[in-house]
């Protein structure tokens, strides 16, 4: 599934345009020293808005990455989400709903 | 298969947790960073030589191996303390350089830290762990104007104004 499919099915937040990566799976963690370990495509939903989560991110080649529990990025870091071609999105409820939502949708 | 002809499919390995604890010395003014795996980062000060070395900070971090899947060469990444995202900050940095890129591509620059920002011993990240880094953060890449470059920090030009972000977690055990 395609990350735009993805906000359409689940009416996530999207805070810039991105590029409409494919989802090859999920990952949910809010330690940067843990999401360098991640493979290429995934889903990632974290609660840190750290501008460190971006540049650990784009090294990883993330689908896009999931702020949970209506976390809101900062000016700069969607400033360097868009110079790597990351979408954000944001989702209001709890990383747990938001886990359960996308095995519904048989991702990850 | 043999090892020299492999082209190697690598894989995270012997992922070790701690903290990337970083010291400086009032004396010489230089900093040294280590890899602490104890349960809580140790933050004495001491005295080794004419060193009197601080604590200054420390972070979560993560230190791991490389090993390839295809013909288990294995390639330990002791001496890499963390990396650092180049925020093209200087453009007479060495480490911005290694990131001029031809039209249409999209290069980032990592910079792999080594433990003596001084390098004063004359060492860095060896060309062997650069090459699996590099070729690590390239093989899963499905962007083809996309390319990730890791170079050793003796390339940075000034520890103390560069602008790069270290993936690091900042802040979390500041309780402790």
């Amino acid at each position: 599934m395609r990350v735009s499919e993805l906000v359409k099915k689940t009416g996530l937040k999207t805070f810039n345009e991105g590029v409409d990566k494919e989802i090859t799976g999920v990952y949910i963690s809010d330690m940067v020293s843990d999401i360098i370990g991640i493979k290429e495509g995934h889903l990632l939903i974290t609660l840190q808005t750290h501008k460190n989560l971006i540049a650990a991110a784009n090294l990883v080649d993330v689908a896009a990455v999931v702020f949970s529990r209506n976390r809101i990025p900062a000016d700069d870091v969607v400033a360097l989400a868009n110079r790597a071609g990351i979408k954000l999105l944001g989702y209001d409820g709890d990383t747990w709903s938001l886990a359960k939502k996308l095995c519904e949708l048989k991702i990850g | 298969m043999s090892k020299a002809a492999c082209r190697h499919q690598w894989t995270m390995t012997n992922v070790r947790p701690g903290y990337l604890v970083i010291e400086g010395c009032f004396h010489c003014r230089n900093r040294i960073s280590f890899f602490s795996q104890e349960s809580v980062a140790p933050i004495d000060d001491y005295h080794e030589g004419e060193h009197f070395w601080s604590h200054l900070a420390h972070y979560q971090a993560s230190q791991f191996d490389l090993k390839c899947e295809k013909c288990s060469a294995e390639v330990p990444l002791k001496e890499v303390m963390a990396l650092m995202l180049c925020m093209k900050c200087n453009p007479s940095c060495g480490v911005y350089a290694a990131g001029t890129q031809k039209p249409g591509q999209k290069t980032w620059v990592y910079a792999a830290l080594c433990a003596n920002t001084s390098h004063s011993p004359k060492k860095c990240i060896s060309p062997k762990s650069l090459s699996a880094l590099n070729e690590y953060f390239n093989q899963g890449i499905k962007d083809p104007a996309k390319k990730i470059v890791v170079v050793p920090c003796r390339l940075r030009k000034s520890v103390d104004t560069c602008q790069g972000i270290v993936l690091a977690d900042f802040g979390l055990t500041d309780l402790y």
